[in-house]
Formats: C-alpha cells, structure tokens, sequence
C-alpha cells in the first residue's frame, strides 16, 4: 500500500505536469504539425483560437481533475497514515517544519 | 494623433484614482485590525478561500504590462507575443502542482523558508539574495508604470506623478499586510477584468463587429478584414526551438517566484489551494484574452484607420479616448492602475517576508517574532521606496529586463526548490554553486552586459529566452551532478543532505514516516540532466 501509494503521487505529478505543459503551450502543437492549420472556428484560424482555448478553458479543466485527483490522494494518504497511527503533517499542524 | 498622451479632461482621472485608491487604503485599514501575528503579517493567517485567493492570485499576476506593455508587443510580434502570454497561466496550477501545496502543508511564508528547512543558511543566503534582486526589477517596472499611468491621466510630468502613485502605493500596502493584499488584489482584479472587457465590447462595435456582446472570444467576424490590411498578423513566424524556449524561461522561472507562491500559501487549506488554482485560471483566462482582443483590436484599428500610434503603450487609452467616452478612458486607466497596484502589492509583500523572515530568522536568529514582524513592515516600505528612487532614473539594464528576469530566476531558483522538494540527493554546495555560476553566466551571456558574447539575438536574446534555454538546463545539470559528486566525498559531508534534512521531504509530501527510499532515486535525475545537456547544446546553435 505504502509503495503503491508513492508510485501513485510520482505518476499524478508526472501526468499532471505533462497536461499542463500541454495545455499551455498548445500553440507548438501547430508548429510540429503545420498539416493542422488552415482551418477556422468561430471565424479564426485555428491555430490562433485553438491555443487561446486551451490555454483557457482547457486549462480550467486540468486544474478542476488535478484538484480532484489531488484531493483525494490526499485523503488516501492520511487515511493510510491513521490506519498505521503515524501522524502526518496536516493544515492543522502548528508551525513550520 | 493628437492628445495621444493625457485624457482631455483631468479631473475625471482624479476622481477614478481618488475613488480606487480611497477603497484600497479603506480595505487596508480595515485588514491591518486583522494583524495580529506574523501568520497574519505574512500569509493572512492561512485563511484565505478558494475564489478570494483565485481572484488574488490573478491580479497578483497580471500586471500593468497586461494593460500597456502587452499590447504593445502584440502590436510589434503579433501573434506569436500571444501565444507567449497564453503560457503564464500554467505557472501559477504548475507551482502548486509542483510545491505549492507541501510548502503550504508545512505553513512557509516564502519559498525560503523551506530553502532553510532543507539546504540551512548559506544556500538560504544565496537563492533569498537572487529572489530579491528579482522582485525590486520588478517592481520597479511596476512603479516606472505606475508613474507614466498617472501621467496619461493627469497630463502632468512623470517624476512628479512617480511620486505621488509611488507614495500612495506604499502607504496603503504597508497599513494591511497580507490581509489587505490579499482582499485588495481580489477587489482590484474585478476592476480591471470590468476596465478591460466591457469598454473592449463599445469599442468592438464601434468598428463594426458583431460580436461586441463578448469581446474576449468574438471577434472572429473582423479576421477578413484584418487579414486584408494585415495579411501577417496570424503567421506563427518562428521555428519550433522558439517555441520550446518559451519553457525554460517563461514556464520555470514564474514557477518560482515567490509573491505567486505566497499567494497559494495563503490558502485556508491545502484543498482549497488547488481549487483557488482552478479559479484563478478562470479569472486570469477572461482578463488575458481581453487583452489579446485589445492587442488584435489596436492593430485592426492602425490598419482600418491608417493613424499611427506613436507609442505602443498607450494603444488601449488611445482606443478609448478614440471611441468612448472620456470618463470610461478614465475607468480603463484605473483599471491599469489596478493592476499595478496588485502587482507591486504582491512584489512588497515577498521583499518583506524574505528580508523580515528569512533573512533576519538568519542574521537574528533570536529576535523575536514580534519583532521580526515589525521589521518586516519596514522592508515592505523600504523596498517600496528603493523601486520608488530607482524610477526615477531607471538603469536601462532594469527596465528593459523585466521579462528577462524570469530566465535569471529561473536558472538561480528553481531548480533548487523543485529538486529539494522531489529529491533528498540535494546538496546544499552543489546548490549555492550551480545557482551562482548559471546565475553569473546568464547575465553574461545576455545582451546587456557583452554586447559581443550573447547566445541568441534580436527579442530572443533580450528577452532571455535564448540564454535561459542554456544557463536553465545547465543549472539542473550541475545541481544534479555535483550532488552526487558531493555526496560521495568525505571531505564534504557537511554539505550532504542530513537525515533531518530528508525527512522535511517525507514530511511535506504528507508522509506519517520516514522511508529512505522515497525520492532518492540516481537513474532518473540522471536521466534529465542528461536530457537537459541536451537542451543546453540545443540552445547554443546559432538563431536565426
């Protein structure tokens, strides 16, 4: 449990840093594959919208899983931790480390 | 065009800033009666909520170059100074993701002080001394703003309007602490998104779009005629390295800036942090792509109309004056000023919590609390009036260098705070060494210092994008390899990572117990500063 715990949160941070650096820099999507452009939404060319979108939208989307998914591996992590009795760090905790 | 410069009539922009700036001296009064304690000092006690802090986090960020210096730029690169801005909304979801919510689990009221917790004094000494250089240019820039935003608004001349927005700032800034920074920026963020989009939506339909009813997103029907006096303006321009550039420079360097950490530790949990994140994408995308209708706008309106805006700048008052009434001029410029003010609150509040926390926790390591409170109330205001003096007579170096600066954060700072939060291999020399020497050769190699020893040219190199995409990946390189160096000579097992220092890791993460092998793999570190040897060599081939 502990392991697989551990493995969770590298894969969450690893997933979710690749989705944001995605999300934020959708325009070079466009420049590795210029074949996508000349389309338009909305009136623009899509590989001005396209990014404006993601970079908005799109990353409002991430963040909303990311709080999810975070969230809850938070829960599950001190769950784990009481079942073990040990006493995680907490928005409770006094002070600093 | 003639009145280019100041609203016809003065006395309209003195009610706008007497009114915003009676709100955020009311706001900071009000908040100061809040301060009790250093938590409340430096992090308003922890309790800031989710769309307070999301709407902080936003006006923090966005600054007075959202209103003035972006445009401007869109108006010189066009579209691909867009898809530069589109980015800095990952930095603040990206810093959270990344450390946000374990220095916030451990209540730091700066970057710092985990550096402390983790790495001890001297690495503390190095990456706060960088932090703070970084955020007086910043500030800088947002006092030099200020300044001429009062000028536009009042007509009157530049030292004279620094001094009054630069003491009026201070003042309301230094009386609310975090607390008023906090609600200020929130309060400030609604003004500016309003300035921003609604007096945008006239404007629109006065040029004939129909989409005047939400300027950020429909404009689409005036692309025909853009494309017809502007046929470059959607051209992506640059290669695919430019592109990536945009990474170590932009991406990283915000990620460690700490008035945008501190903004996430004020959340009143570590849950909440991330849904703040979540509206703060929110509010900063509706902001962000005003300005981007604005910057598309300011170009469809020099191409329709053929008069030249002689100073980029001021094309947002100039569309305004041009359209609309002179009172929502007036509001659009305090909703700039708003913008800076937000800005130069969460730049003062930094200097003060790395000066009156961490710095003095260091120098004056009994002083107490209360003390160091009060101290910290002085460096606010010290730093504030430093910017104040040096806006005067700006270096050129400084003003030129704002966006610069992110890459020299990023080279100095980052990588100590994401490697010290993911890896107990750290090593407090391998740290101090690796952020001063890419610090130094980031500055070196730009083009403000040896005109004649610069990595890139044009608007890469001065804008540090080429010299981040060496000295970034470099510095994770050598803070990579001279840790486990470091770490294997006897001689120099003062600097390895002690047991204590390992287990703040295990702590922040929200571990109950200390596992030896938790983020202390070789393979992988090794693997990025492979990768990153090759991102250096990448960005030293020449560009064109």
């Amino acid at each position: 449990m502990k392991e697989q715990l551990y493995k969770r949160e590298v894969w969450i941070t690893i997933i979710f840093t690749c989705l944001l650096m995605l999300f934020g820099h959708f325009a070079s999507i466009f420049v590795l594959f210029p074949g996508l452009k000349g389309g338009t939404m909305w009136g623009f060319p899509v590989e001005y919208i396209v990014p404006i979108l993601m970079g908005w939208f799109g990353l409002m989307v991430v963040c909303i899983a990311m709080a999810l998914v975070c969230n809850k591996f938070d829960d599950d992590m001190e769950a784990f931790a009481k079942s073990q009795g040990q006493e995680v760090m907490s928005d409770k905790s006094k002070g600093s480390v | 065009m003639e009145n280019q410069i100041a609203i016809s009539n003065v006395w309209v922009g003195v009610v706008v800033v007497a009114i915003l700036f009676a709100i955020s001296y009311t706001i900071g009064w009000w908040s100061s009666r809040m301060t009790a304690s250093e938590d409340d000092f430096y992090a308003a006690g922890f309790k800031i909520g989710p769309i307070t802090n999301g709407l902080g986090m936003a006006a923090t960020w966005a600054s007075l170059a959202t209103f003035l210096g972006v445009i401007a730029l869109i108006a010189k690169l066009q579209v691909p100074f867009v898809y530069l801005w589109i980015q800095w909304a990952i930095s603040i979801p990206l810093l959270t993701l990344l450390y946000g919510t374990s220095l916030r689990r451990m209540k730091a009221y700066t970057p710092a002080v985990f550096i402390r917790a983790r790495y001890g004094k001297g690495a503390t000494l190095t990456i706060v001394c960088w932090m703070i250089l970084i955020m007086i240019m910043y500030a800088l820039g947002q006092m030099i703003g200020l300044g001429q935003a009062f000028e536009m608004l009042f007509g009157i001349p530049y030292n004279l309007a620094l001094v009054i927005s630069g003491v009026a700032t201070i003042g309301y800034i230094t009386l609310g602490g975090m607390y008023g920074a906090s609600y200020n920026a929130a309060f400030q963020m609604v003004i500016m998104t309003i300035a921003m989009i609604v007096p945008m939506g006239a404007i629109m339909k006065s040029m004939g779009s129909s989409g005047w009813w939400f300027p950020p997103l429909a404009y689409g029907d005036m692309v025909p005629a853009m494309l017809q006096v502007l046929p470059t303006f959607f051209d992506m321009k640059y290669d695919f390295r430019w592109y990536f550039a945009l990474i170590p420079a932009f991406t990283l360097g915000p990620v460690a800036l700490p008035h945008l950490a501190m903004r996430v530790f004020t959340s009143s949990s570590v849950k909440n942090a991330r849904w703040a994140v979540v509206w703060f994408v929110l509010f900063l995308g509706l902001l962000f792509s005003g300005t981007y209708t604005s910057g598309f706008a300011g170009n469809f309106f020099v191409a329709t109309t053929g008069q030249a805006i002689a100073k980029a700048d001021q094309t947002l008052l100039i569309l305004n004056v041009f359209y609309n009434p002179v009172w929502v001029a007036a509001f659009v410029m305090g909703g700039a000023l708003a913008a800076g003010l937000s800005t130069i609150g969460g730049n003062l509040m930094a200097i003060s919590g790395l000066v009156g926390n961490d710095l003095l926790s260091i120098l004056a390591p009994k002083m107490e609390g209360k003390t160091r409170m009060k101290w910290g109330f002085a460096a606010l205001g010290i730093g504030g009036v430093i910017a104040l003096l040096l806006a005067f007579n700006p270096p050129k170096f400084l003003v030129t260098s704002i966006l610069w600066a992110f890459g020299l954060l990023a080279t100095t700072a980052t990588p100590g705070i994401l490697l010290g939060v993911w890896w107990k291999e750290a090593n407090k020399l391998a740290l101090i060494i690796s952020a001063n020497i890419c610090g130094v050769l980031f500055i070196c190699i730009s083009p403000y210092v040896l005109p004649n020893f610069v990595v890139g040219k044009g608007l890469s190199a001065a804008l540090g994008m080429s010299g981040g995409m060496v000295t970034v990946p470099l510095s994770f390189t050598l803070f990579i390899l001279l840790s486990i160096i470091f770490n294997r000579i006897p001689a120099l097992s003062s600097y390895a990572p002690a047991l204590e220092d390992k287990k703040v890791i295990d702590r922040i993460h929200g571990w109950g117990n200390y596992d030896e092998n938790r983020y202390n793999s070789i393979t992988w570190p090794i693997v990025l500063a492979i990768i990153c040897v090759g991102i250096s060599i990448w960005g030293l081939q020449p560009w064109s």
